[in-house]
């Protein structure tokens, strides 16, 4: 029965990683082929013959520009909201303010609330503020959707550190400020990097925000510039595959590399919401 | 509380007051800056969208105060009213898949220990991955041709290639199943989470008392897990009534408004046919539906023992 219950369990997990990892490993594979491969029947799961040629053509066609936007708005948007976050987060775990709970469920909805809902009168808001089609439009909108998550993970963690730390810093003479810096913020890492990682993975993945803030070719993201590219030349499946790949390998190696953090982030913040 | 006493520490109590002032004030300087990016771009659009839906807004031109206007004009469109059903439909079918999804991966990853955890991270790749590219990549999955990865599976059972994302019954079940490929994971950290909570000796008091597997799951781990599922019914609620982007990207809505949730139908009529008035008067409507909805659920599992147990 037990021994039973584990080779279920086994190929279960099996099954479950096929279904998850397959499309993308397939996508890959599609990516390499020469395109009159790609349609090739029966399908070859290893190209026999292989190919940078789809590559080498998103390339040709300017992607790599929309690759280095979505980079640079995700790397500000994530600077601004650690930044303003930590600083947020650390205030509302040390001092007292006034309307603290307001502004506590203030945050918490607004990490509840999702951002489409209210993208038609911000695409408003900023044409009228000539904010639209701006290099800081996304990077700014990002910053305000990942913000609220950054001061919850950084306050629960300041919280749980005690306060003696930075007193007996600045009993050996660092001020307030060189006390944190020195003393608590290098053990908030684990939150700071919570942060940075959903953090980057919003930013990078969103589309709909992008498409509809921006329309010059110049500032486009990544996702914005695969979908324009799949308007012009129809199904070309081996670039379009190409571009799946390259959007992808950014944000799944930073997960990989930080997942702990992220996960434990989700799991505490869960936890105490 | 004598005189004395309170004329003593005057002085002292004044110089501790002003302190704290100045603290206060600095406190509230700090938190000043987040709290002005996340109302400037969280909650006043919220009421300028309110304030946009009471008036006609077309192509970007205002043309004035109109009232109720476009929400009589929504609630008497019968496409409105199917939108919303097609969303209730995603919505309810994405839960009923990946919630029972998430739980059963819970249990495994727990019951696997080290290898669970590897398992869980697999499990979240789809997760990491952009709606829209997601979206891509299911497309060419699901490429209508004995060369493509399902009409191969297809074609090796004696079915013929069938077009799911243009085939008006089969297109919501495959959004659907899409969608619930992609974050059905996420559900799953935190219920790993809820479960790790669970004292051990509960199961073995269970055990002595001869409960079975499936007596000890209704009676102790489903219960006990209650607070996590209200979180995570919850958050995919939220997550699958205002899913847009693998919409877009897979069906655009169709094949004949199958697929045109309310979500969808907001960015079709506000972004795409720039119907601005009333495209905010739907997403009014879209979020007073989200309020309700966390509400309703916060109401359902608040009854269970669980809570209080």
């Amino acid at each position: 029965m037990k021994t039973g219950t584990r080779t279920w369990l086994v190929l279960g997990c099996l099954l479950a990683a096929l279904v998850a990892l397959g499309p993308i490993v397939w996508a890959f594979s599609t990516s390499l082929k020469p395109t009159n491969r790609i349609f090739q029947v029966p399908p070859e799961l290893i190209p026999s013959v292989s190919t940078l040629d789809h590559y080498a053509r998103l390339i040709s066609e300017g992607v790599h520009w929309a690759f280095l936007n979505s980079g640079l708005y995700a790397v500000m948007a994530v600077l601004v909201a650690l930044t303003l976050g930590t600083v947020a987060g650390y205030s509302l775990a040390r001092y007292p303010i006034p309307g603290k709970q307001l502004v506590l469920v203030l945050f918490v909805g607004a990490m509840a609330v999702p951002g489409f809902a209210v993208l038609l009168p911000t695409q408003l808001l900023f044409v009228n503020m000539g904010l639209y089609n701006t290099y800081i439009a996304l990077p700014l909108l990002y910053a305000g959707h990942i913000l609220p998550f950054a001061v919850w993970v950084t306050r629960s963690h300041f919280s749980t550190i005690p306060r003696e730390l930075e007193q007996a810093a600045q009993i050996d003479g660092y001020s307030r400020f060189e006390a944190v810096w020195k003393v608590v913020l290098p053990g908030a890492k684990p939150a700071l990097l919570a942060a940075a990682t959903f953090g980057f993975l919003h930013s990078w993945n969103d589309y709909v925000t992008a498409t509809t803030m921006v329309d010059t070719p110049g500032l486009r993201t990544l996702p914005v510039a695969l979908i324009f590219f799949q308007g012009f030349h129809g199904r070309d499946w081996g670039a379009l595959m190409a571009g799946v790949i390259i959007a992808t390998i950014p944000p799944v190696v930073m997960f990989l590399l930080f997942r702990k953090y992220l996960i434990g982030g989700f799991a505490d913040g869960s936890v105490k919401g | 509380m004598t005189t004395t006493a309170i004329e003593t520490s005057v002085d002292s109590s004044r110089a501790l007051h002003s302190v704290a002032r100045k603290t206060k004030i600095v406190g509230s300087a700090l938190v000043g800056p987040a709290l002005i990016l996340v109302v400037a771009i969280n909650v006043l659009p919220a009421f300028y969208g309110f304030y946009l839906s009471l008036r006609q807004v077309f192509f970007f031109a205002d043309e004035g105060y109109v009232g109720l206007q476009n929400y009589v004009d929504l609630f008497r469109d019968p496409f409105a009213w199917q939108a919303i059903g097609r969303s209730l439909v995603f919505t309810f079918g994405s839960l009923a898949i990946a919630v029972p999804l998430a739980l059963v991966s819970a249990m495994g990853i727990r019951r696997l220990g080290n290898w669970g955890s590897i398992l869980l991270t697999v499990l979240l790749v789809p997760w990491a991955m952009s709606p829209i590219v997601v979206a891509l990549l299911w497309k060419w999955i699901l490429v209508p041709s004995p060369g493509g990865l399902v009409g191969a599976i297809f074609a090796a059972s004696g079915v013929p290639p069938q077009d799911l994302l243009t085939d008006p019954v089969l297109a919501m079940p495959t959004l659907i199943l899409i969608g619930v490929w992609r974050n059905f994971a996420f559900a799953a950290i935190i219920l790993t989470g809820g479960l790790g909570q669970i004292p051990r000796d509960l199961y073995k008091a269970a055990a002595v008392d001869g409960l079975g597997a499936w007596e000890a799951f209704r009676k102790i781990t489903l219960p006990l897990l209650a607070p996590s599922l209200l979180i995570v019914i919850s958050m995919l609620t939220i997550s699958y009534f205002n899913e847009v982007q693998t919409i877009i990207g897979l069906t655009g809505g169709g094949p004949i408004r199958q697929t045109t949730t309310l979500g969808y139908l907001l960015y079709h009529t506000g972004f795409v046919e720039l119907d601005q008035g009333r495209g905010n008067a739907i997403a009014i409507v879209m979020f007073m539906i989200n309020m309700l909805l966390i509400a309703l659920y916060i109401k359902i599992l608040g009854k269970q023992p669980g809570a209080a147990a």
